[in-house]
């Protein structure tokens, strides 16, 4: 017990110095580049002259030593504080929340519905190695794949903006309904989820059920499984009970990365459908030179990272009951 | 992903029997291979079109060459239309194909070349060299890909230098682990403990004995960097976040973002050749794994 | 008996709702609709809603919605009184007594004092880009709390329009007043406001949400029930929007086709809106660069420049033709001035006066050009200059800047030798004109300052006359003197002005039209059912 408490704090101690690392480059990165931001700020409010730009300065503390400045970051950061977007006069932690939940929404959706369906795919396909259903599996895995997905995106832009206009094409709810809560919004957001969700499922679609059907193949063709069959067990059993655990790893481990490499992710789908994400607010940041607000999205990314190793490992341990012991 | 050896070293053969070279026997089993061969033929088609293609058409991409917003399939002179500059849309497409692929080929090399020596590096001489290359892999693993890509392109002025080095810097953990994994199995194998007792010096090892039998992953793997590399490019220039004075693909989809209802053609076109091209290395890249890898015929 | 039931069951229906995702519950049933629900539709996204520290359409528009200023300039340029009572200038001109209205309040209840009103012009004044609007305020002091009086350093003609719509915000000092800069106050996004309509939300780059407050101090305005500001990525899914009736109001018409497309639309009404904002759009030299040093240079490139085709066939007939730094708009715009018409035989010789040769290659000068970036027709049209220059022998290398901050930062610091440019009169040429062409105004770092380093003696003496002459036949005189030299040396090319065309949907009754368009209060209008 206590040899796991040791080994969760490492981990987290690991993890914590890993976070400061990734701001650490971020910082560095962001005050090394050329331009200066006082500059961009007061190019943003309409023009200024040089007392303003002073002032900005002062303001946003960025006439202190950078070290100064990052020590003070790390230090706010701590206790929540993000700091204040260049860009918007609100806090950078009040931004990201707001974010927060429509990627979430439409990533885990994406996900979810994707690692189901591309397993259950890749498992019967598996099955019948050299039939039709394995086949479709193939082509489906190299097409989707070879797709850029903002381009799937804006063919579906194309066809429910143009061709057959009953899908919402951007942003996550109609205004007109705004302040009209219960079902009516559940049905809102819903209705503006299917097309910037396909386009990531299909993606994803591609990568499990390819990666299931592989791994399904190396492991029904073990020495494991041979016993089982040996013992008169059914192939049902067989199949799900004792291939597809030990199958399944590939798929956690992918699923794993792709959840913690949330935000780089929906980026492009965000922005092809207008999705009031933590993509499109990154790539504002990006281009606008919202400093508070980029270091803010990257931590936050960085955290993300690391959540998804940890919920990866558990996963492990439990797909894979030989590695609980450790 | 189970390997077989290919000793560097062919044993003699028994007089009268015919010694076909691994190379050769790869090539056979790729031969065979008809989503493989069909990638092949494709990826060749485009690589052409890309070599001679504008030569042949004559159009610079970045004129102006009709009213903007031309359809396609309409007009002798403008096959596929024009988009809302009015710069022609297949010249863009023949040379962009020139840009997309040299950074995705140029990325590749250094995604792979930062990766091997990592990976090889770590696995090869383990101990502290291992934890602390390691450690610096999960460093630039936990940076977000695309986003810490954007960043550095934005802030560093999106020239197609740029764009190369950040798409590689994001991409070359996957390849550390990959070489790392490859280099300490090689390691601990006979001839070449053989070799280290009887004083060969580690570069000379890493080099020639075991990067040889490491290459087949390494090689299916730098396929598919190629392809990922391809539409990383093509990501960044539909944010319009890449080299804004060089015509690719990605370019144009991003460079008609803003019309896409008006004028489909624009995005769709170049959007097509993007996948086609991903779709022909990825098919060859499939088929250079089972050519190399023999044993994972389970089709 | 059944109104209490009926209301019982709303309240409860509406808590029961209440249980969202996403959204703020609300009692819509309830309340009868008065004037309808306006869904404005835009591109430009403001950075926050405190217009006392930012310019620009984008925050003006809202602000608009949200702040009462101490005047309305009504259709023909006339001051009518709104917060502002009313208003008195002193005989000298140097001080002018605002008397306010007793019975308004910020959106919190708090009144509206003549401390608000000295305590918001002094913010604009120390912190607003437009720093010539309130700078000759040399203080402002208080009567009585209905009774602010502003005191001046010296005439200034341009105050009252300063004084109308949102360039002069009221914010409440109780609020903004706390010794936070307000460049940076967090209440920026999340105002209390003393305007016609109260914020009800506001998440930056996605909506704004206003509704009326119901304590305005105008009795049956404004009509409105709901504003909602929706806030498109892209053009495209605008126009896509405004044709499926999914928004109300179309901001910004940029181009011959939206306009087209919009027309098309059963019952839309099209306006070519706020004439005060007086946009130019021209092609500006960094006269600091040695190769445009030269007046002859810069005269020879502004005469191969086809204005006519750039207007016709470019820009598809939609907007008019700029000849001065003010806009055709204005009552001190002058015609009198050198037109530049299309005329390559006197470019190239002016080029040869200059001493400006061909070389081998028939190449005289190679020059880059850069543009602000996010507008298509400025890429259209350094491609068309690229094409036209070269008739006189100047080659152009055409740049682009991925974003506003690449753009502006190249400018400002003068690393640059032409750019196209879009600059903003806003009313009173005090305000939008002076800054372009005063010497004084040359600051390296800063955008949208005198960036082409222009210098001429007279044109600052007749600047600074202008700026404070009452008379308006001598202030028209000393403009049009200066207008006539401007254009003579030629530190930028004037090629047009872009119309805003507004579009609104056939049940929209009432649309603004008044000098500042959708950028004033939208107090009269009314959405059919």
């Amino acid at each position: 017990m206590i040899q796991l408490l040791v080994a969760v704090i490492r981990r987290l101690a690991w993890a914590a110095g890993l976070v400061v690392a990734v701001l650490a480059i971020n910082f560095v990165l962001i005050h090394a580049a050329p331009g200066d931001p006082a500059s961009v700020i007061a190019g943003e409010m309409g023009g200024g002259d040089t007392t303003v730009i002073e002032s900005i300065k002062r303001a946003y503390g960025l006439d202190r030593p950078l070290h100064e400045q990052f020590v003070t970051y790390i230090g706010k950061s701590l206790r929540g504080d993000l700091g204040q977007s260049y860009t918007y006069s609100k806090p950078v932690s009040e931004l990201i929340l707001d974010r927060i939940g429509p990627t979430i929404l439409l990533v885990l959706t994406a996900l979810i519905f994707a690692i189901f369906a591309g397993t259950l795919l890749g498992v019967f396909a598996s099955r019948k190695p050299r039939s039709l259903l394995s086949g479709a599996v193939t082509v489906l895995s190299l097409v989707g794949y070879a797709m850029p997905v903002f381009w799937t995106g804006i063919l579906l832009v194309i066809l429910f903006g143009k061709v057959w206009p009953i899908m919402p094409i951007a942003g996550m709810r109609d205004v007109r309904q705004f302040g009209v809560g219960g079902w009516s919004a559940v049905v809102d957001v819903l209705h503006h989820l299917v097309l910037p969700a396909i386009t990531l499922t299909i993606i994803y679609l591609a990568q499990y059920s390819r990666l299931a059907r592989a791994s399904m193949l190396e492991v029904l063709g073990s020495d494991y499984i041979r016993t089982a069959r040996a013992k008169g067990l059914s192939e049902w059993v067989v199949t799900f009970k004792h291939a597809l655990r030990n199958a399944l790893m590939p798929v956690v481990t992918i699923a794993g990365l792709q959840f913690g490499n949330l935000i780089s992710g929906a980026v492009l789908v965000e922005t092809v459908f207008s999705w009031p994400g933590l993509g499109t607010l990154a790539l504002d940041a990006i281009l606008g030179r919202d400093y508070p607000t980029l270091l803010g999205i990257l931590t936050f990314s960085s955290l993300l990272v690391i959540l998804a190793n940890l919920l990866t490992d558990l996963s492990y341990r439990w797909i894979d009951p030989r590695l609980r012991g450790k | 992903m189970m390997q077989t050896q290919h000793p560097t070293v062919t044993p003699a053969a028994p007089p009268g029997v015919q010694v076909i070279s691994p190379l050769r026997e790869a090539w056979r089993v790729f031969r065979g291979n008809k989503a493989a061969m069909l990638g092949l033929v494709l990826l060749s088609c485009i690589m052409l079109l890309m070599v001679v293609g504008p030569g042949l058409y004559g159009v610079n991409a970045f004129d102006i060459a009709g009213a903007p917003f031309t359809e396609p399939f309409v007009q002798q002179q403008l096959w596929l239309g024009t988009d809302y500059l009015g710069r022609d849309i297949l010249a863009g497409m023949l040379i962009g194909g020139r840009a997309t692929v040299m950074v995705g080929l140029a990325a590749a090399c250094i995604t792979v070349s930062i990766g091997v020596t990592v990976g090889s590096l770590a696995g090869y001489f383990g101990g502290w060299v291992d934890t602390l290359l390691s450690r610096l892999t999960e460093l630039f693993q936990v940076l977000p890909t695309l986003l810490f890509a954007m960043v550095l392109v934005t802030l560093f002025q999106p020239s197609l230098g740029v764009v190369v080095m950040a798409i590689g810097l994001v991409s070359w953990t996957g390849t550390a682990r990959l070489a790392r994994a490859e280099f300490m199995r090689l390691r601990h194998l006979e001839y070449v403990s053989a070799a280290r007792a009887m004083g060969a010096r580690h570069l000379r090892l890493m080099l020639r004995e075991i990067l040889p039998n490491a290459l087949p992953p390494l090689i299916v793997s730098a396929t598919l960097i190629i392809g990922v590399a391809i539409l990383f490019e093509a990501g960044l220039s539909f944010l319009g976040l890449s080299d804004p004075n060089v015509m690719s693909w990605g370019y144009m989809i991003g460079a008609n973002r803003r019309n896409i209802l008006e004028c489909w053609w624009a995005v769709s076109f170049p959007g097509a050749a993007i996948f086609l091209t991903v779709l022909s290395v990825s098919l060859v890249g499939d088929g250079l794994n089972d050519a190399l890898n023999p044993k994972l015929h389970l089709r | 008996m059944a109104n209490i039931d009926r209301r019982h069951v709303l309240k409860a229906g509406a808590a029961f709702s209440g249980a969202t995702i996403f959204g703020i519950p609300f009692d819509v049933a309830a309340q009868a609709a008065k004037g309808g629900v306006l869904v404005i539709g835009s591109t430009q996204a403001p950075r926050h809603l405190n217009a006392a520290v930012q310019s620009g359409v984008a925050t003006m528009m809202p602000a608009a919605q949200l702040f009462a200023s101490p005047i309305r300039m009504d259709k023909n340029w006339k001051p009518q009184p709104y917060l502002a009572e009313r208003w008195v200038l002193s005989p000298d001109n140097r001080s002018i007594q605002l008397v306010l209205r007793k019975d308004a309040v910020f959106h919190d209840g708090r009144p509206i004092t003549a401390e608000d009103v000295k305590f918001s012009i002094e913010t604009i004044r120390d912190n607003h880009p437009f720093k010539t609007m309130y700078g000759p305020v040399n203080a402002v002091t208080i009567d009585n709390p209905q009774t602010a009086v502003i005191r001046l350093a010296e005439p200034h003609p341009a105050v009252l329009l300063a004084m109308s719509t949102s360039l002069t915000p009221i914010i409440p000092k109780h609020i903004f007043g706390d010794g936070t800069d307000v460049k940076i106050h967090p209440r920026n996004s999340n105002p209390v406001g003393s305007g016609p309509f109260r914020l009800v939300e506001f998440k930056p780059g996605e909506h704004i949400v206003m509704e009326r407050f119901d304590r305005f101090f105008l009795k049956d305005q404004p009509r409105l029930d709901r504003i909602i500001v929706r806030i498109f990525k892209d053009p495209g899914s605008l126009l896509l929007a405004f044709e499926r009736g999914e928004v109300d109001v179309h901001q910004a018409l940029t181009d011959p086709r939206e306009l087209a497309r919009v027309r098309k639309v059963p019952a839309a009404q099209v306006v070519k809106a706020a004439p005060a904002i007086g946009p130019v759009n021209w092609l500006a030299f960094n006269t600091k660069s040695p190769k445009l040093a030269d007046k002859r240079v810069r005269q020879a490139i502004n005469f191969a420049i086809d204005k006519q085709y750039l207007l016709k066939t470019l820009l598809g007939d939609m907007h008019s033709r700029a000849t001065g730094p003010i806009a055709s708009g204005s009552p001190y715009f002058s015609a009198d001035v050198e037109k530049y018409e299309l005329d390559l035989a006197r470019a190239n010789k002016l080029l040869d006066e200059a001493g400006v040769k061909p070389g081998g290659n028939g190449v005289r000068l190679t020059l880059d050009i850069d543009a602000i970036p996010g507008s298509a027709d400025f890429k259209a049209m350094q491609e068309y200059l690229k094409q036209a220059l070269t008739k006189i022998g100047v080659e152009l290398n055409v740049r682009l800047s991925p974003d506003f901050p690449s753009w502006a930062r190249r400018i400002a610091s003068l690393q640059f030798d032409m750019t196209l440019d879009s600059v903003y009169n806003w009313g009173d040429p005090v305000i939008g004109v002076h800054r372009t062409w005063l010497s004084s105004n040359i600051k390296p770092g800063v955008i949208w300052s005198n960036t082409q380093s222009y210098s001429n003696p007279k044109v600052d003496e007749w600047l600074a006359a202008a700026g404070q002459e009452m008379n308006l036949t001598k202030r028209k005189d000393l403009y049009r003197q200066m207008q006539k030299a401007v254009v003579d040396d030629c530190p930028v090319a004037f090629l047009y002005e872009p119309a805003f065309y507004e579009a609104y949907q056939g049940k929209v009754a009432n649309p603004p039209g008044g000098i500042w368009g959708l950028n004033d209060p939208v107090n009269e209008s009314t959405v059919k059912a």
